[in-house]
């Protein structure tokens, strides 16, 4: 009953994105007709060939990016702009190559509104505890460019998390991972997402990725894009149980709702490569 | 343009000093050798009589402090420079409209060289400080004001939009992203200043030695002009020179060491 009448934490309403070329002027319409909501404590997975405008969604919920049309609001509200209550992990990690490990990872915290109010020792606390948490012990006092792409993205992610956001906003944020570290921070994701909470305590997570079976583990739903406009194909409710662990790979259903995805997008995937 | 910023050589082996050294003191025994088979009136100067020169110059302390006068000039000059590029530098970075207006002005004065503008320096300054201090400081203005332009407007977006998704402050992400992302090419910048601050000053002081007719301590560039128009001294003159050079390359060394502590990421 009070999920009808409540706001969604995140609500897209038909958003367009264009963007015109440099010279010509020439539009381009990057996103189309984007409408989507998304209910506090959600795990969403966007999914979708190169190209078809996920990380242009990303920047526009980030309030990085205007829509060109349509609205978006957060709890109700209109988002104008940046705010830490949205925490953003980049494709390209953005990470200040001045900045070591630790430094990085304290960013915001030391900055931004995240670390507001807190003692001194709290705030190293809590950046030991984001350093553990990426296995970056030992390297923490290197630059960015001192360390494997791998590490530049749990640098990243780990930045991310210690800044607390009500809503993480990730872009393919495991994709530089080697395979098993990748799971790992797959199952630990979850973990600090809150899904062992209730419902009421976890985060709301945005995360593109390109994989799909990361996509089914990881999601309450799966947002299948399509290119050229980049449109939503289709909202896939994942109905896999939770808390999720390695097991749930063998599951059925698991096999059933990953074919349903790649049928969704192989067309297009294969097209994109020839 | 590219920046890049090579590295300070490290030469802590002896042998890397001696290698070091292995052309100075050959071209020495060279001049002396030459300088032998010259007649002994000659005015040409040897590595023994620039040397004695040197020490007698030393000695009357003329020459520490003609040195220290210049010296205090350039980094006086140095600084205004510095401030006002760096300030209007970063205006024209961060607003493209600023660029565009200011543009125009900047060069079309940038390639008139610091001399050029003596003779007004001198119609309105004197010959004194401050005419050297404009003109000091009209040529380090240059390089300062493209470098911190160049580098502001080409910080990365994304670092900007990452902090602002932390929730900093415009005023925190000027101080905590732009500046430090600006930094190296700024300090490239200070390092191109100081070399032409330098070699302005000794330039200036030629010039406004020229005019005044010599005097006490009108700076190393004064001190060249008189032993040139006034005692002929070629030793006195060849001292200086070498005096002039070894500064600037000092000048230049402590700028590569103060990159290695200012940009240590770069390293
Ligand atoms: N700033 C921009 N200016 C012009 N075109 C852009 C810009 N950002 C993205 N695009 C275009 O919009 C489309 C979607 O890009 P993007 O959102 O990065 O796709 P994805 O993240 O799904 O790979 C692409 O065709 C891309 O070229
Ligand atoms: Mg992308």
């Amino acid at each position: 009953m009070s999920a009808i009448l409540a706001e969604p934490k995140l609500r897209l309403e038909g958003v367009t994105k264009e963007f015109p070329a440099p010279r010509t002027g020439v539009r381009t319409m990057a996103v189309s007709d984007f409408s989507l909501e998304i209910s506090a404590g959600d795990f969403i997975c966007i999914v979708g060939p190169s190209g078809c405008g996920k990380s242009t969604v990303m920047n526009m919920i980030a309030g990085l990016d205007k829509p060109s049309s349509g609205r978006i609001a957060i709890d109700g509200v209109p988002v104008t702009g940046p705010g830490a209550d949205r925490g953003v992990m980049f494709q390209d990690y953005a990470l200040f190559p001045w900045l070591t490990v630790r430094e990085n990872i304290g960013f915001g915290l030391r900055n931004g509104t995240p670390g507001r109010g807190l003692s001194s020792k709290d705030l190293e606390d809590r950046i030991d505890r984001h350093v553990e948490l990426v296995r970056l012990n030992g390297s923490e006092n290197k630059y960015p460019h001192q360390v494997s792409g791998g590490m530049r993205q749990r640098i990243a992610l780990a930045r991310l998390l210690a800044n607390g956001p009500d809503v993480l906003l990730m872009d393919e944020p495991l994709g530089a991972l080697d395979a098993q570290t990748r799971l790992v921070l797959q199952e630990e994701l979850l973990r600090i997402w809150g899904e062992t909470e209730i419902r009421e305590k976890r985060k709301t997570a945005v995360f593109i990725t390109h994989d799909i079976a990361e996509a089914v583990f990881l999601a309450d739903s799966v947002v299948v894009m399509s290119s050229h406009p980049g449109r939503i194909r289709r909202v896939l409710p994942i109905d896999l149980p939770r808390p999720r662990n390695e097991q749930i790979r063998a599951d059925p259903r698991f096999a059933e709702l990953h074919e349903e995805i790649w049928s969704l997008i192989r067309d297009e995937a294969y097209r994109a490569t020839v | 343009m590219s920046v890049t910023i090579d590295r300070p050589m490290v030469t802590s082996s002896g042998q890397a000093l001696l290698r070091a050294l292995a052309l100075p003191v050959a071209l020495l025994v060279v001049w002396q050798l030459w300088a032998l088979t010259l007649p002994v009136d000659t005015r040409a100067p040897s590595p023994a009589s620039t040397a004695e020169a040197f020490v007698r110059m030393s000695a009357t302390g003329d020459l520490p402090l003609a040195l220290l006068q210049s010296i205090g000039r350039v980094l006086s000059g140095f600084a205004i420079g510095l401030v006002l590029g760096t300030v209007l530098g970063t205006a024209m970075g961060t607003s493209p409209a600023f660029r565009r207006n200011i543009e125009p002005i900047v060069e079309s004065f940038r390639p008139l060289a610091p001399m050029a503008i003596l003779p007004i320096a001198i119609l309105w300054f004197g010959t004194g400080t401050p005419a050297a201090l404009s003109l000091v400081g009209y040529a380090a203005f240059f390089p300062m004001l493209l470098s911190t332009a160049q580098g502001v407007s080409r910080v990365d977006r994304k670092l900007v939009q990452a902090a602002r998704t932390m929730g900093v402050s415009r005023l925190r992400i000027a101080a905590k992203v732009i500046f430090p992302a600006a930094l190296p090419s700024m300090v490239l910048g200070a390092r191109l200043s100081m070399g032409v601050a330098w070699t302005a000053i000794i330039a200036a002081e030629l010039a406004v030695g020229a005019k005044s007719g010599g005097g006490a301590s009108g700076g190393i560039g004064e001190m060249m002009f008189v032993f040139y128009s006034y005692s002929i001294d070629m030793n006195g003159i060849v001292v200086c020179m070498i005096v002039v050079g070894v500064v600037a390359l000092l000048i230049d060394r402590l700028f590569r060491l103060a990159e290695h502590h200012l940009i240590p990421w770069r390293h």
